[in-house]
């Protein structure tokens, strides 16, 4: 009974939660006008805005693993890292009459293109201990050769 | 006493048993568990870790035994402390770092840093395999920690795995050390495929000796820049350095002592047999660890080329070449893969001796793997 109560304050909080639609499995608020829609990507201008969009994003990926919220400077950035059929939702923040709301498709180009550039982080992170190795060893070698120097004269 | 309260009794007696929940799928953990018993006796492959792991996985897979999850008034059961409070916590792969820091003499990499290259090369494979790990349906960071297999760094392995998917700790880390056992057979054929004969006989110069006061700050400066470009892995690197600065230093040696023995030691017995006890019959017969165990060997032999490769791209820029058989060192496998380089190189030249030449790439390949797991912590976090 509890539960059921609960169920039904939750969708008269958000009466959007109740009759979502999808999106390569991904839900959107109903509240919305599509601006562009093709096979691999969703965009929406929504009238609710950010904060409320975000909720209701929250809401409905409560339960399910694997997804994460990242609050940027000028969006909120949902990514799927499990196997759900689309890979982002990007919500934009500070616009006055309700917020973009953009779903992508899981693609390729991003998987590829984030293991590129964590390759050469590897490198980076390597090459930057090696010139940080090179330093440092120049400076040590410079000053034990002057404290050397020094005991020498100090023995003559 | 009738015989219906006799018989109820027997009856009551054998669902205390084992044999009354016995399941035929067990069986097949007794066999896995008995290969790797089997491995670390007779073959010795691995033996401090895959024993204890082969036997971790041989006893839990018995019905009823009180030994992973919790008791009915809530206490967890043995192997579930060992469990949750060594790998759950990310405890025991740190501890073990810091045995293996205390453990290392990071000379040869600080005479020779351009190797530090080849240890970035060498996790080719972590990055490829990641794709082949997503293509067949594993989700994104279970693709991440099989991936890591590759780089053949156990203890990284097992955080990285225990981070994002949890569920594979076992497949993932009986994959990782055994093909790190495995790296004599894997490799000599890669570096005779990836090399050609002149290559295999170029004479390295003899390393220059390095300074105590070097020695001191390379632990320092490498852990004060991993902690600024990849902090997600500064509890393994961190830990790392400090044992390798408590060795360097010589005013700890009863800390050292302990950092590499009776620490270790434990650390191994705890890890071994917990990362045993989570490959349950009913979680682990899946198609999922045998595919771990087939892309396993293909992300070991990728990286493997991914070292030797390098070196051969920074003979092209080079004035003193390397010789590229130190290549396939820039794996982890520590000091295994050294070995296999020192090996094949005395093979095509009597007098030409490359371990502590492939030593620097050995010990840059586990700082390279560490920032992998740096990198994909970082992306899922």
């Amino acid at each position: 009974m509890k539960k059921t109560a609960l169920l039904l304050l939750i969708l008269l909080m958000f009466p959007f939660v109740s009759n979502a639609e999808e999106f390569l499995g991904a839900p959107i608020v109903t509240q919305g006008k599509e601006n562009l829609k093709t096979d691999v990507r969703l965009e929406i201008k929504s009238s609710l805005s950010h904060d409320e969009v975000v909720l209701f994003y929250r809401e409905q990926f409560k339960d399910v693993p694997d997804i994460k919220f990242r609050d940027w400077k000028d969006s909120t950035y949902i990514e799927d890292d499990g196997a759900a059929p689309w890979h982002s939702i990007t919500i934009s923040k500070d616009e006055k009459d309700g917020a973009t709301i953009v779903i992508i498709k899981d693609n390729w180009t991003w998987i590829i293109g984030t293991l590129i550039l964590r390759y050469i982080g590897v490198f980076a992170v390597l090459m930057i201990v090696f010139v940080g190795m090179v330093v440092s060893g120049k400076i040590i070698s410079a000053t034990v050769r002057r404290m050397d120097e020094k005991k020498a004269a100090g023995q003559s | 006493m009738t015989a219906n309260e006799i018989l109820d009794m027997l009856y009551g007696t054998l669902h205390t048993t084992g044999i009354y929940n016995f399941q035929w799928n067990i069986v097949i953990m007794w066999g896995v568990g008995s290969l790797f018993i089997y491995l670390a006796i007779a073959k010795k492959y691995e033996p401090l870790l895959l024993l204890p792991i082969g036997f971790g996985i041989f006893i839990v897979n018995f019905p009823l035994v009180p030994l992973m999850g919790y008791s009915s008034n809530g206490h967890p059961l043995l192997l579930e402390v060992f469990y949750k409070y060594g790998l759950k916590w990310e405890v025991i792969p740190c501890v073990i770092f810091l045995g293996l820091g205390a453990m290392t003499d990071f000379g040869p990499l600080i005479a020779n840093p351009k190797t530090l290259l080849i240890g970035a090369g060498a996790q080719l494979g972590v990055f490829i395999t990641f794709t082949g790990t997503v293509l067949v349906g594993f989700t994104l960071k279970e693709a991440a920690s099989v991936s890591i297999i590759g780089g053949a760094d156990g203890p990284t392995t097992i955080y990285l795995t225990q981070h994002l998917a949890p569920q594979l700790l076992g497949a993932n880390a009986l994959a990782a050390y055994s093909y790190m056992a495995m790296v004599p057979l894997i490799q000599p054929p890669l570096m005779k495929m990836m090399t050609n004969p002149g290559e295999r006989k170029i004479r390295m110069r003899q390393l220059r000796p390095v300074s105590r006061q070097e020695k001191i700050l390379f632990p320092l400066v490498t852990s004060g820049i991993i902690a600024l470009l990849v902090p997600s892995v500064i509890p393994l690197m961190g830990m790392f350095m400090l044992g390798n600065l408590m060795k360097e230093s010589g005013v700890v040696e009863r800390l050292v002592g302990t950092a590499k023995d009776a620490l270790m030691n434990i650390v191994t017995i705890l890890l071994g047999v917990s990362v045993g006890a989570t490959m349950q019959a009913d979680n682990f017969l899946s198609w999922k660890p045998l595919f771990i165990f087939s892309l396993g060997l293909v992300d070991f032999a990728v990286c493997t080329i991914g070292g030797l490769v390098t070196v051969k791209i920074m003979n092209l820029f080079l004035k003193e070449k390397i010789n590229p058989l130190i290549g396939s060192a820039g794996v982890s496998a520590v000091p295994m893969a050294a070995r296999v380089s020192q090996v094949q190189g005395l093979r095509y030249d009597r007098t030409n001796h490359l371990l502590m030449h492939a030593v620097g790439p050995n010990l840059a390949g586990v700082i390279g793997s560490a920032a992998a797991a740096g990198m994909f912590i970082a992306m899922f976090d």
